[in-house]
């Protein structure tokens, strides 16, 4: 195999940890931010975020002679109060894998060859430049995650847009929030939720939209059934495609036929205006309404083999989709028109959920006496109407007023440490600059150069690929360098056979990573990166809580952080003047200038020094003060005192929020007689994202090994498959082997079947169709046809 | 062989079977007839570190953990003694505590690669006292392990941290916890937060 070759050239688990530079009672200081640092077992505490999804949890790490040996939840964290959940507990292990990746690899044939940090950032310039001069800034991408810092995300936003002078940056968070980030753009024309985790406490109705959140987000979780055991009236209702563990704990659960949530919503909105249920008084000082593109063959959904769909003329498999909606306005009267599609009986038609539940729902979204949080994550994001869902979410709360008021708001989680922090925030997404900017407005593009001290007109004002594009474009060679960092696409990115890549292409990809995965397996280069806390680092977490750490101890061999890998290629490129500070103290300076974005326009994050002394700050942070309610007054600073709730972001619907009318729209793909079983992916509670990290930890490993096909029971029989009985898996674009599960931790409808992303040798994204968002381009892993066959 | 991931095989030690047990600090190894080790040993391997969440040692009953692990623990006929939950507020929380947040089976031996992770190791240090009468200190970070009987009392308990009287149930009237067990650094409570 390819990859262990690859680990026995680099001569993994020799490599030493050396030893800090200051003493350890210097350093204990310096990260407790007191003199407590050092307990009596000799160990080394301080403070970091988790470093695993969105939650943000805080953890105490405990280091013993240079290494992580302990860690426990932190009590003054106010995200998680001490508790962490069997991932987070079991942190340590992560770094601790013995093919960690320890020094920089060059492909030498079928063979590695291992090289120094010189000659690598050496090449990486000299490709980078060549490809510039050669292509242009079209030519060049570079990929990186939710999971960079902020610094990492910073040094590469700033070094493509100000220096490289494109736009081909992107995150993999385009995969899992996209749809987040253009739902809450379009409605409030500001990023990110109005609430925060004191929601779970004060709210009295939890609904989760497609959102298993005891498995995957299980802190956030608890904290509700903490709510609900204090006070039994507490609900939550689970409206899913399939029986997860959160289900066990819900009082109503709702089972939809996949993609039918848009009705169900527009159900519930129908319930609610029929019954006088909304809040007229909100609606006319703070709501205006919009409607955009509907027409379905116009919209599409930019995948391959759509043709065969029937959606679009031409031939062959879409490379692009450019979609682009346009709003008009529109009103309460059109809306009560529109939704008269969409009564119970017909919603029921579409959905498969029971009338009766849809009225439980509008009756529980319409009662002004409780607090209503409405929670989601991948199941409303990864679907090709995201963003159309996002918005119905919000619009429930809009037209009933339930918005920016301590537990009642439209909460969506995130999946990623950093996809707020870094993604959202600092703006790697390819049309994003900081602080909700953007690159096709001269203005903003005005204030980013000044900032960065670069000539007026740099910056392009086109906006580069986004994911999906940017992957098919290195396929056809249009980008041809192209590098990636703290992400596996290779396992993440849907239809994978449409990226299947033989090194030797005439393109070059550059991959850092802290472990080897099936990306390193097809890279040109490969980078060793520093993790968590062997580095210095700041998340920006779901409720808008920004996070720093320090460096507790020494990354393996020669390990680097991500961030310093970008700036000394950029050095290389004569792009030094963008990142002026010395080589050993950049963190602060870096952030202090990233910072001068966001001061004055609502999206203020906490200063450094806040960020030491703290766990961490929720933005606005204004006068030293975190925001807890956006938009709210007596919370949010920008807000007046006696102007109740401000939606003053979104200057361009006069300071109110767009109501946005949203159809429904069948999915992409839909089980026929070839290909009868729905296909769902996702993750389990043991394992995080693509397995890379979590699978190297006993534990987690020895919980869960290996992927598998849960199945309906009554199929199974039907099928004549066992429990543990190898099937295949199979759809329009690829095939897949693997034991089935019936009767597991979850479990799908008859004609629906889930397969976890963990496990690299069994990767349900050979399945999936790559259909997206028509707005956010994020494309949909929930929904696509499967045939299921015993071997 | 195959096995799926989520079907719970079974496997190794009912740990606390100290109720089965002939000497008092060592419990039977299932499957290795007449091997005994020390609940102190096998406490350790079912955790990464001094500290870790436990990993569940036998297989899915198909009930709720609290059933057994309750705030007393609870002989299970043909099994054995279940251990109490340390954690507070167990014996309420009925359907709304979800232990499998942070207890996991183990569904196979094997390992994704090995690792060279060594934890930091078990403790088993006793509590100071201020003079030879005093009561001891609790030795340990109480966060989690709120309910003190759990350990120290019943059959679950290892007889080198039994109390002598667990008829006195508010333990932290004599015993002591160090604070800078549970707290390592006073950083500045985050502005605005309310923290308990």
């Amino acid at each position: 195999m390819k990859r262990r070759r690859f680990l026995h050239t680099v001569g993994a688990g020799t490599a030493g940890l050396a030893a800090f530079s200051c003493s350890d009672r210097e350093r204990a200081e310096r990260l407790a931010g007191s003199d407590a640092g050092i307990d009596e077992a000799g160990l080394t505490w301080s403070k970091a975020p988790c470093r695993y999804c969105g939650t943000g949890c805080g953890v105490e790490v405990g280091v013993k002679d240079g290494r992580v040996v302990t860690v426990r939840g932190d009590v003054k964290s106010p995200v998680n109060r001490g508790l962490l959940c069997v991932k987070g507990y079991h942190l340590p292990g992560m770094l601790y894998g013995e093919d960690r990746l320890r020094y920089p690899m060059l492909r030498d044939g079928d063979n590695w060859k291992r090289i120094s940090w010189d000659e690598a950032l050496d090449l990486i310039a000299r490709k980078y430049r060549e490809a510039l001069d050669e292509s242009g800034p079209d030519a060049v991408a570079i990929y990186g995650s939710g999971q960079w810092t902020v610094f990492d995300g910073y040094a590469a936003s700033k070094w493509f847009r100000a220096g490289m002078q494109s736009n081909n940056v992107e995150p993999n968070a385009r995969l899992c929030m996209a749809s987040a980030v253009t739902g809450f753009m379009t409605q409030f024309q500001s990023d990110e939720p109005m609430g925060c985790y004191e929601d779970f406490e004060v709210g009295d109705d939890f609904i989760l939209w497609g959102n298993n959140m005891a498995e995957m987000h299980p802190v956030l979780f608890s904290r509700i059934l903490a709510n609900k055991r204090n006070n039994p009236g507490v609900r939550i209702v689970d409206i899913g495609t399939r029986r997860t563990p959160t289900t066990d704990y819900a009082d109503m659960y709702l089972e939809f036929v996949p993609g039918s949530d848009l009705a169900i919503a527009n159900g519930i909105l129908h319930c609610l205006v029929r019954d006088g249920k909304i809040s007229e008084p909100f609606i006319r000082e703070n709501v205006v309404f919009k409607r955009g593109i509907e027409d379905i063959e116009r919209i599409g959904f930019g995948s391959w083999g759509e043709d065969g769909l029937g959606l679009e003329p031409g031939d062959g498999p879409a490379e692009h989709y450019r979609f682009k909606d346009q709003g008009r306005d529109a009103s309460l009267t059109e809306l009560e028109d529109f939704l008269a599609d969409y009564t119970p009986a017909k919603v029921s038609d579409i959905s498969g959920v029971p009338a009766a539940q849809i009225e439980t729902l509008g009756r529980i979204y319409g009662d002004p006496g409780r607090g209503t949080v409405s929670l989601w994550c991948m199941g409303v994001n990864q679907h090709t109407r995201g963003t159309w869902m996002n918005n119905l979410i919000t619009d429930l709360h809009l037209i009933t007023g339930k918005i920016s008021r301590p537990g009642s708001n439209p909460f969506s989680l995130t999946g990623q440490p950093s996809a707020c922090g870094t993604v959202r925030e600092v703006g790697t997404l390819a049309h994003r600059l900081p602080a909700d900017m953007v690159v096709t407005n001269a203005d903003h593009r005005a204030k980013a150069e000044e900032i960065w001290n670069v000539p007026p007109g740099t910056i392009n004002p086109k906006p580069g690929l986004h994911t999906m594009d940017m992957f098919r474009a290195f396929m056809r060679g249009d980008v041809k360098v192209l590098w990636t960092q703290t992400t596996n696409p290779w396992v993440s990115i849907p239809n994978l056979n449409r990226i299947r890549r033989e090194p030797g292409d005439g393109r070059f990809l550059i991959v850092s990573d802290i472990y080897p995965t099936p990306s390193t397996e097809v890279a040109d280069l490969v980078l060793p990166c520093a993790a968590w806390v062997e580095r210095e680092g700041v998340f920006g977490n779901s409720e808008r809580r920004t996070q720093h750490w320090h460096k507790a101890v020494d990354p393996p061999g020669e390990a680097t952080e991500d961030a310093w890998q970008i700036i000394q290629v950029a050095k290389r490129m004569g792009m030094e003047h963008l990142f002026p500070w010395p080589e050993d103290y950049w963190h602060k300076p870096m952030y202090e200038e990233y910072r001068s974005f966001t001061l004055g326009l609502g999206k203020d994050v906490a200063s450094y020094e806040q960020l030491e002394q703290t766990r961490g700050l929720l933005w606005p942070v204004v006068d030293g003060v975190e925001t807890r309610y956006r938009y709210a007054a007596g919370h949010d600073p920008y807000v007046k005192k006696d102007r109740g709730v401000h939606f003053y972001k979104a200057k361009g619907y006069g300071e109110k929020a767009a109501f946005w009318i949203r159809p429904y729209h069948r999915p992409a793909e839909i089980p026929d007689e070839e290909y009868p079983f729905w296909l769902c992916t996702g993750r389990v509670l043991e394992h995080w994202h693509t397995g890379s990290m979590t699978r190297r930890v006993k534990q987690l490993h020895q919980a869960v090994s290996e992927g598998y096909v849960e199945m309906n029971r009554v199929d199974a029989r039907r099928l004549g498959i066992g429990a543990g009985q190898i099937v295949l898996v199979a759809s329009r674009r690829g095939e897949l082997e693997l034991p089935a599960s019936v009767g597991g931790r979850g479990e799908p409808p008859p004609g629906s079947v889930f397969i976890p992303f963990f496990d690299e040798a069994r990767l349900p994204n050979l399945l999936t169709l790559d259909a997206m968002d028509n707005i956010s381009k994020e494309p949909d892993y929930k929904k696509c046809a499967v045939r299921i066959e015993r071997t | 062989m195959r096995r799926v991931t989520g079907r719970i095989l079974p496997i190794i030690a009912l740990a606390a079977l100290s109720g089965t047990c002939t000497s008092p600090d060592t419990v039977a190894v299932p499957g290795h007839e007449g091997a005994r080790k020390s609940s102190a040993e096998i406490r350790a391997e079912r955790r990464a570190y001094d500290g870790a969440p436990p990993v569940i040692p036998h297989r899915g009953f198909g009930a709720d953990c609290v059933n057994c692990h309750n705030d007393r623990g609870r002989s299970v006929s043909g099994v054995g003694y279940a251990p109490a939950s340390p954690h507070e507020g167990t014996r309420s929380a009925g359907g709304t505590i979800r232990c499998m947040q942070c207890h996991v089976f183990r569904t196979t031996d094997a390992e994704f690669v090995a690792s060279e992770f060594d934890g930091v190791a078990q403790a088993l240090t006793s509590g100071d006292r201020a003079t030879a009468g005093a009561p001891p200190r609790i030795p340990h970070r109480v966060v989690m392990r709120e309910n003190c009987l759990a350990c120290h009392d019943g059959p679950g308990a290892r007889e080198a941290i039994r109390t002598t009287h667990p008829e006195r149930t508010r333990c932290r009237q004599c015993h002591l916890p160090i604070e800078k067990l549970d707290r390592f650094t006073t950083v500045t409570d985050p502005v605005g937060m309310d923290l308990e």
